[in-house]
C-alpha cells in the first residue's frame, strides 16, 4: 500500500512550539501536500539496463514490473551483476587487481504521465489532473563490476519541477562460498529507503500499489517503516541468504535530508534519528516448479529529535510481518496468481512530541494491515486487488482537524479498497488504470476532517501510461 | 558528535569486517567453479541439478542427468555460447577457451553426485 500517505507533520509544533497552531492549521496541509508529492512519489523497479545487461527480457526477472521473479530477486542478491554481453576485462594475477567493465553503460529512462479525477474536488483546485509528464526517472542500473551493482535512481517530478534523489541501493555481493554445505550469498550494501533493499514484494518500499497518483489525497496515518523515511536517510547493511531458503538482512540509518543543509542542522526536518537507526529483516522462503511461498518479519527502531538535532526524542519500534505466495498455472499457459500481506504494528513514545504540546499522551501505537490479490495473465495484462486497514490511538492533537487531509475526531483508522489493471502491450509499456475507494478516511466515513468531507469524497480514479526504455 | 561516532563507527566497522572476513570461514572454489557459479549457478544450482528456485521456475536442465551428459563437447559448447530456449547465450562473454573448462567442469558434476 505504497500511496497510502501520511505524515507527521504535527511534530513541527516542536520546532517551535509557540507557532503551534499557526504550523499545524495552516501550513500543515500544505506540508502535507507537499510531502505527499515529494516523499512518496510512485516507485519503479523495472529497467531496461538490465535487460540489456542480461540479454534477457522483462518477463524473466519480473510477473510484472516491479513484481519479481525468483530469478529477479536472485539478480538482485546476487547484486545486480549477472551478465551475458561483453565486458571490458583484466583478470587478476598475482598482485594487480582485476576489472569487469560493461561494455554497454547502464542507463535507463522511465517516462510516466498521468491523469487523476477525485469524487468530489480538493477545495479551491482543479479536479481532473493531467500531468505530462508526472515524473521522469533516470536509472542506473547494472554492473558495476564483478561483484559490485546498482539500482540508483533521480526522478524528476512535475510539481518540484526539478531532479531529485530518489530509491538508491548500491551492494557488493558475493556468491562464490558454501556454508555448512549449501549455498550462501552475502553481501554489503548502500540504500537510502527502508525495505528498498527486500526481495520481495510485500514489504513496503516495493509493495502494492506499485503505481500511485501523486496528486489524490490520502490518509494521514502511516508508520514510520511504511515509506516516511524514504530517500531521507541513508543507510549501510549487510545481508545474506543461505541454501536459497534463509534471509537475512539488517541496516543501520543516519538521516541525510537531500537538498536540506549540510551538515544537517535538525531545523525543518520532522524526522531526526538520533544515534543510528537499525532495520531488520529475516525471511524465509521455499519454492517447487510452480509454487513459491516467502514468510518473513521486519522492523525498525527509530529515536528522532523532531525539528532539532538534540533535545527531547520521540520514539518508534515498527514490528512487521508479511507473507508473498506466487502460483503459476500450467493449466492456463503459466499464469501466476500472487497474494501478499504486511502487517506492522509500531509503537511509539512521543516523549517530545508531548512536552511540546503535540501530542495529548506520550503512548501511542498503529495498526496497519494490507494484503493484495493479483492474476497475471501471461505477462500482458494484471489485475489486482488491494485492501488496506489502519487503526491506532486516537489522538486529536497528533492527527488534528484540518481541510482534507485532517481528522476531526484525532482518530487514525482508514480503510478501504485498490483496483487495479495494467496493460503491458510490450513488456516495457504500461497503461493502468486504478480506482482507490475509501470506507473510512482519518478517523470517519463521513464529515471525517470536520468540514463536511466524506470519506468517499478521496476516492479516486488514476490513469497511467508508463514507457521504460 | 563523537558519541555519536562512537555508536556508528563500531556498527560499521562490524558490518563491514564482518562481511570481509566470511569468505575465511567458508568453502572456496577453483576458477571453473567459479565461472559456473558466476554464469551457470543462479539457474542451475551449484550442483547442476537445476533445484534452484529460478531453475524450477524456468526449467532449468539437471545437468548431471544421462540426457545432458549425451551431448557431445561441441554440442555442450553450442548451447552455452548461443543459448537455448530460455537459456542466454554467453557466447559475447566468454572466449571459446573458457567455454571450453565450462564443458569439462560440466562433465565432472556427476561424478559429484
Amino acid at each position: 500500500m505504497g500511496g497510502l500517505i501520511g505524515n507527521r507533520l504535527t511534530n513541527l509544533r516542536f520546532v517551535c512550539p509557540a507557532a503551534a497552531p499557526f504550523l499545524a492549521k495552516v501550513l500543515g496541509p500544505i506540508l502535507a501536500i507537499a510531502s505527499l508529492l515529494i516523499v512518496f512519489k510512485p516507485e519503479a523497479h523495472a529497467v531496461p539496463s538490465y535487460s540489456r545487461q542480461t540479454g534477457l527480457p522483462c518477463a524473466t526477472c519480473h510477473f510484472a514490473p516491479p513484481e519479481l521473479t525468483a530469478f529477479g530477486r536472485k539478480f538482485k542478491l546476487d547484486g545486480y551483476v549477472f551478465t551475458t554481453k561483453p565486458e571490458v576485462t583484466d583478470e587478476k594475477k598475482d598482485h594487480n587487481a582485476a576489472l569487469h567493465l560493461l561494455e554497454v553503460f547502464p542507463l535507463s529512462i522511465v517516462f510516466d504521465t498521468s491523469f487523476t479525477a477525485t469524487k468530489s474536488p480538493q477545495p479551491a483546485t482543479q479536479n481532473g489532473n493531467f500531468q505530462f509528464p508526472q515524473d521522469v526517472s533516470l536509472f542506473l542500473a547494472g554492473a558495476w563490476g564483478s561483484h559490485v551493482g546498482s539500482f540508483a535512481q533521480v526522478t524528476y517530478t512535475v510539481k518540484g519541477d526539478h531532479f531529485s534523489w530518489d530509491n538508491t541501493d548500491v551492494r557488493y555481493a558475493n556468491k562464490e562460498h558454501e556454508f555448512f554445505g549449501k549455498a550462501v550469498t552475502y553481501g554489503i550494501m548502500f540504500n537510502n529507503n527502508p525495505t528498498v533493499e527486500d526481495l520481495w514484494n510485500s514489504t513496503p518500499a516495493w509493495g502494492f500499489p506499485f503505481t500511485a497518483s501523486n496528486v489524490s489525497p490520502t490518509p494521514t496515518a502511516k508508520a514510520i517503516i511504511n515509506g516516511a523515511l524514504g530517500q531521507d536517510v541513508a543507510g549501510l547493511g549487510g545481508y545474506a541468504m543461505w541454501n536459497e531458503h534463509f534471509y537475512v538482512a539488517g541496516t543501520v540509518y543516519r538521516s541525510q535530508h537531500i537538498g536540506g543543509p549540510q551538515p544537517n542542522p535538525g531545523t525543518g526536518s520532522i524526522f531526526n534519528i538520533r544515534g543510528f537507526a537499525p532495520y531488520w529483516r529475516l525471511a524465509w522462503e521455499t519454492s517447487t516448479k510452480n509454487n513459491n511461498l516467502e514468510i518473513g518479519t521486519y522492523g525498525m527502531h527509530v529515536k528522532s529529535s523532531p525539528g532539532a538535532i538534540t533535545g527531547p526524542t520521540d520514539s518508534y519500534t515498527d514490528w512487521a510481518f508479511d507473507f508473498q505466495y506466487d502460483r503459476t498455472l500450467p493449466q492456463f499457459k503459466n499464469d501466476v496468481l500472487s497474494f501478499r500481506g504486511t502487517y506492522i504494528r509500531e509503537n511509539s513514545s512521543l516523549g517530545a512530541s508531548f512536552a511540546a504540546g503535540g501530542a495529548a499522551q506520550p503512548g501511542h501505537h498503529l495498526n496497519t494491515l494490507q494484503g493484495n490479490a493479483e492474476y497475471h495473465y501471461g505477462t500482458k495484462l494484471s489485475g489486482t486487488i488491494g485492501l488496506f486497514h489502519v487503526t491506532g490511538t486516537t489522538d486529536p492533537l497528533l492527527f488534528p482537524p484540518a481541510l482534507v487531509f485532517g481528522s476531526a475526531t484525532g482518530d487514525p483508522h482508514s480503510n478501504g479498497y485498490i483496483l487495479n489493471v495494467s496493460w503491458w502491450p510490450e513488456q516495457n509499456i504500461d497503461l493502468a488504470v486504478q480506482y482507490t475507494g475509501y470506507t473510512r478516511f482519518n478517523g470517519g466515513g463521513t464529515n471525517y476532517d470536520g468540514t463536511g468531507r466524506n470519506a468517499g469524497a478521496n476516492n479516486a480514479v488514476f490513469l497511467l501510461g508508463r514507457f521504460v526504455f | 558528535m563523537g558519541r555519536i561516532f562512537l555508536r556508528i563507527a563500531p556498527a560499521s566497522i562490524f558490518i563491514c569486517a564482518a562481511t570481509l572476513a566470511f569468505p575465511f570461514c567458508l568453502k572456496a572454489d577453483s576458477d571453473a567453479a567459479k565461472v559456473y557459479k558466476t554464469n551457470c549457478a543462479l539457474c542451475h544450482a551449484a550442483d547442476g541439478s537445476g533445484e534452484t528456485a529460478s531453475g524450477k521456475a524456468l526449467n532449468a536442465k539437471d545437468l548431471r542427468s544421462p540426457e545432458a551428459q549425451a551431448k557431445s563437447d561441441a554440442e555442450l559448447a553450442g548451447v552455452i555460447a548461443k543459448g537455448t530456449g530460455k537459456m542466454p547465450a554467453f557466447g559475447q562473454k566468454l572466449s571459446a577457451d573458457v567455454i571450453k573448462s565450462l564443458v569439462a567442469y560440466l562433465r565432472a558434476l556427476p561424478k559429484k553426485k
